[in-house]
């Protein structure tokens, strides 16, 4: 019976004059699947998490319907149970968003679930990460209003998603953007003032309520934004309101909740023209975390987007100690009010037929990024170093068929987050190397080698990945850790796309550590297994 | 139920051959609002490519694009959009490193930092490509980049002209 429902739906639509048209009048759907699941197996060599069943399966399907300015949409997850690593909260199924959302030329008006940010998301910001297992939604309503191209005005309350279900804490917010140069007139130069306004309610606990802590919690930032002939300058002020840290020391006198105010300053600046691109970045971070729900121990527990600003490397052994920006701690050993620091990058493309870049051009990239603990809480004074990374990578054609990419990463990083001087270093090399046999045939190799003298002394690492054109794809790497342990971290698979279908199977043993993605990073076990993933989208 | 999933399939099929490119605010170099429903404005076909600075694949396949970009304009006249799905940690670093590809000059360069253009268009995994027609319908979609994936992407764009 369904068959004959839809087959009628079926013809017309493949027999639409014009499809756009057809789009205009009776809308259209689009939909994306996505798997992700894993077969776990014992593991002595590295203590591997092997979960009941041996068995995890995210899932994901995510349907959309539009027609002229509405729209409405669904997400469905299911995790059959979670992959090892993920917050234990992603269990069983559930329709996780659903949204109706109409707008035309000046106005939007979104009710059900949606996603959104302020500013650099400092304050506030609202995303979804499946790499990472976050999804912090709001279900709620939200309003946007436009006036030319001058000003951008939004609205919204919300409650956001915490794990399977929508959390009880509430937030109202509103978003300005008022951009003066188009007011005035002025070309080639671009100037926005910005600001926003956040407010969190939460239900307290007993003890809060009885320590007088406030429910809400009201924040603010002010931002500009400007850019002209390639300058450009982007600077935030963020007040994040008054938050309650247990006092560690607390005796049953005085006050049981530290009362901090979260604040933050970052500034980005630079140029990008003729084939540079140079961008600093500066920030100070003081008392920035924000919950969904307080007190849950979840890594992907936030409300705020604070992420490490580093570069993000991908290559297996640049990835063994990645840096998570420090948003303030107390505990029985230390205090540190958050982090302060920057980084630089340059970008440079060598242009072809001068004499460094031959025939073919080359690519350039530096970077150097420097974070340290606020020495003194208030202050701008750095205390002892967090996290330092100078890398330079340099990317050549050398002929039509041969691409060579060369990286070295200096990192130096604290193991006690700071609470000590003590730092570790490590020199990592890499050679990524790139040969096309033919227009369907190509084969890429990368070779890493970390050294050290502490942690876990040198590792050494090979990937291999043979490609057919267009859909296939296969591969072999291993990274050993010859220093100390003597484990190998063996993987393979194969991988094959056609059209919007991807599907890939691997099998491997896989390290503990941290899985970052967009600079917000989730610890994991280390596990040895098979997995399997599919992404279609409709 | 094996003739209701393959009619459901066969149903997504038919009805997504009608997607377009949905009305989502991004940014553009300057950071100005930009929505992506002006992208059909011009009436000519475009690759839109959704790509990030820590994808190695989108970033082979971009250049692939941007090497050969000047003899497939002699065939066609195309554009390409390529969509940054950076969020702001890397957002002025994605600008820089367009800039310093010299993708600026030929790639039409958007910024979508908190991914909704990419989820308006259904897009899970990068680097995901559409090839959208003059008349704004989306004809070709591919997701995952193999070195030489990108001569069937022009195909798919002579394909869309000759329609």
């Amino acid at each position: 019976m369904v068959a004959i429902a839809v087959y009628p739906w079926i013809a017309t639509a493949l027999h639409a004059e014009s499809a756009a048209d057809a789009g205009k009048q009776t809308g259209y759907v689009t939909a994306g699947f996505e798997t992700n699941t894993n077969w776990y197996q014992t593991d002595p060599k590295t203590s591997a998490t092997v979960p009941d069943g041996r068995f995890g399966s995210n899932n994901y399907l995510k349907l959309d319907y539009y027609r002229s300015g509405f729209s409405a949409g669904m997400q469905m997850e299911t995790y059959a149970p979670a992959l090892v690593g993920y917050s234990a909260d992603l269990k069983g199924a559930a329709l996780t968003n659903f949204y109706l959302n109409w707008k035309d030329e000046d106005f939007s008006l979104t009710a059900g679930t949606f996603y959104d940010q302020f500013g650099s998301g400092l304050l506030f910001r609202s995303w979804e990460d499946r790499a990472i297992g976050l999804n912090n939604a709001l279900t709620g309503a939200r309003v946007t209003y436009s006036y030319k191209d001058i000003l951008n005005v939004k609205a919204l309350w919300g409650m956001p998603r915490f794990g399977m279900k929508y959390s009880s804490t509430q937030v109202k917010g509103a978003d300005l953007s008022f951009v003066l140069s188009n007011l005035i007139g002025v070309k080639n130069t671009y100037l926005a003032l910005e600001a926003s306004v956040l407010d969190r309610y939460e239900t307290l606990d007993a003890d809060r309520q009885a320590d007088g802590c406030s429910p809400n919690t009201t924040g603010w930032s002010a931002r500009i934004n400007a850019e002209s002939h390639g300058f450009f300058l982007k600077a935030e002020y963020v007040d994040a309101g008054t938050k309650h840290y247990y006092n560690t020391s607390y005796a049953g006198e005085g006050q049981m909740f530290h009362r901090k105010r979260g604040n933050a300053q970052l500034v980005e600046t630079g140029y990008n023209g003729h084939g540079l691109g140079v961008n600093l970045s500066l920030r100070r971070l003081e008392w920035m975390d924000s919950k969904v729900v307080t007190d849950a121990s979840s890594n992907v527990n936030m409300l705020n987007y604070v992420p490490a600003l580093c570069t993000q490397y991908t290559y297996m052994l640049t990835t063994l100690h990645p840096y998570g920006a420090r948003t303030g701690e107390i505990s029985s050993r230390f205090t540190n009010s958050g982090e302060i620091g920057g980084q630089i990058d340059v970008f440079y493309n060598v242009k072809r037929g001068s004499w460094l870049g031959g025939k073919r051009g080359m690519k350039v990239h530096a970077n150097f990024s420097t974070y340290h603990t606020i020495a003194e809480e208030g202050t701008f004074k750095s205390g002892n170093l967090l996290f330092r990374d100078i890398s330079v990578d340099v990317e050549k054609q050398w002929t039509k068929k041969f691409k060579s990419t060369l990286l070295w990463s200096y990192q130096e990083y604290t193991p006690s987050y700071g609470a000590s001087r003590t730092t570790w270093l490590s020199n990592i090399f890499v050679a990524d190397l790139l040969y096309k046999f033919n227009s369907s045939l190509a084969a890429r190799m990368e070779l890493q080698y970390l050294v050290t003298f502490e942690d876990q002394k040198d590792w050494m690492a090979a990937l291999l990945e043979v490609s057919f054109a267009p859909h296939w794809s296969v591969y072999a790497a291993d990274m050993y850790n010859h220093g100390m342990t003597k484990v190998h971290y063996y993987n393979g698979g194969f991988s094959y796309s056609k059209s919007r279908t991807k599907v890939a199977l691997g099998y491997g043993r896989y390290k503990a550590g941290y899985i970052c993605s967009g600079g917000v990073c989730r610890q994991i076990p280390a596990y040895t297994g098979a997995n399997l993933s599919l992404t279609m989208l409709f | 139920m094996r003739t209701f999933l393959l009619s459901l399939a066969a149903m997504f099929m038919a009805v997504s051959a009608m997607a377009q490119v949905p009305s989502v605010k991004v940014e553009n170099s300057k950071g100005e609002a930009f929505d992506t429903a002006q992208l059909l404005d011009e009436g000519t076909p475009m690759i839109i490519s959704f790509w990030s600075t820590t994808c190695k694949p989108c970033i082979r396949e971009l250049e692939a694009i941007y090497e050969s970009l000047p003899d497939w304009l002699e065939e066609v006249d195309f554009r390409v959009v390529a969509v940054s799905t950076d969020d702001s940690r890397q957002l002025a670093k994605a600008k820089s490193f367009a800039e310093g590809r010299g993708w600026g000059s030929d790639f039409t360069l958007l910024f979508d930092k908190n991914q909704d253009f990419m989820r308006a268009m259904n897009v899970t995994v990068v680097p995901h490509v559409f090839v959208v027609d003059a008349k704004g319908k989306v004809v070709f979609s591919h997701t995952a980049y193999v070195q030489g994936g990108e001569v069937e992407l022009f195909e798919a764009v002579k394909k869309s002209v000759r329609k």
